[in-house]
């Protein structure tokens, strides 16, 4: 069935995201361009909910609400793995600030050596 | 610096700072802070966020205490060391030291005479070389899982990959960067130090397992958290 290969090839790529994101102007844009693509056909399915259920037809599932139940899963998966990958990539930049502030902390405390042990 | 002088020791290592991860130990850290200080110029602890009285008890004992100014995890705790050590530039040798008194100061200087003597860049403690160390089953899973995700992520035939006590030239340390922050970084380090195409060796040590260390043991399910910090990254 046609709708099964889509499903897992859009399954495959999110999990693709999950392993190879980076925080990259190109991707940013691909994400944008499918934000944007996701509205307009969500615009679409709202001004002609029966063609829903012709392209479901065309797809090999049954009705145009598992069409839509399908779509918004895939969805929701790569929105929880995009999500996953800014966290990583925000804790890298809250590690480094901190480790900034630590070292130079530390330089500071080496050139003084006034034996001040503060609390 | 903050020593404890003693007359009449012999003379300290001055070249090789030893760094030790800190996240409350208050227990336990002074006492290991002034074994090492005995045979250690430079111990230098960082301090992870600790909320007792860690970094003063390790400051009191001798040892010169970074702090974070909030918790990042164990393998950040040691990068921050690292990137301190590097800006001295006497430092010849790092050796990495658990702050919860598993290790003994007398295999960390062995290592370090085979790390100076032989030209090593990257001496690894293991406990599994010999027979003196008696993990129980739980740890010895944990342990294995841990091996063998080294082994395949990293193609380095180690024998313990989570051991603590490390000795690594300076040329190591420059060398290489963690990025994990938590318990990973161990495998991390080996990763890196396979790229680098360093040379590398392990050396019998022993893991004293006292209640202490045992209750502050890694559980099971925290194997699984290595192996996946390691795929998705």
């Amino acid at each position: 069935m046609l709708s099964q290969w889509v499903l897992m090839g859009a399954l495959i790529l999110v999990g693709v995201y999950l392993l190879k994101a980076k925080p990259s102007a190109s991707q940013q844009a691909i994400r944008r361009l499918a934000i944007i693509a996701a509205l307009l056909l969500g615009a679409l399915a709202v001004l002609f909910p029966s063609y829903t259920s012709v392209v479901a037809g065309y797809l090999g599932i049954g009705r145009g609400t598992d069409l839509l139940l399908y779509a918004f899963v895939v969805f929701a998966l790569f929105y929880v793995v995009h999500q996953y990958r800014r966290q990583l990539w925000q804790e890298k930049t809250i590690t480094d600030l901190a480790r900034a502030l630590t070292l130079v902390r530390a330089a500071q405390e080496d050139q003084a050596p006034t034996n001040k042990t503060k609390p | 610096m903050a020593t404890t002088k003693k007359s009449g020791r012999p003379a300290r290592e001055a070249d090789a700072w030893v760094v030790i991860p800190l996240f409350n130990e208050s227990e336990v850290i002074a006492s290991v802070v002034t074994e090492l200080c005995q045979s250690f110029e430079h111990v230098v602890c960082v301090d992870d966020g600790s909320s007792d009285d860690s970094a003063e008890l390790a400051t009191k004992a001798g040892a010169r205490v970074l702090r974070h100014p909030i918790n990042l995890g164990q393998g950040a705790a040691l990068q921050t060391g690292f990137d301190y050590v590097l800006t001295h530039e006497d430092a010849t040798h790092v050796i990495t030291f658990d702050a919860d008194g598993q290790h003994r100061v007398s295999d960390a200087l062995e290592m370090l005479e085979l790390a100076r003597s032989k030209r090593i860049s990257a001496v690894f403690g293991s406990r599994f070389l010999d027979k003196r160390t008696k993990p129980g089953l739980k740890k010895k899973v944990v342990l294995t899982v841990a091996v063998i995700a080294t082994r395949v992520f990293t193609g380095l035939r180690l024998t313990d990959a989570h051991n603590g006590l490390r000795v690594l030239s300076r040329e190591t340390i420059s060398k290489i960067r963690m990025e994990q922050n938590g318990m990973s970084h161990a495998s991390e380090i080996v990763h890196q130090i396979a790229k680098a195409r360093l040379a590398w060796r392990e050396y019998p040590v022993e893991i004293l397992y006292t209640e202490y260390s045992k209750r502050k043991g890694q559980s099971l399910l925290n194997s699984i958290n290595i192996v996946i910090d390691l795929i998705v990254r």
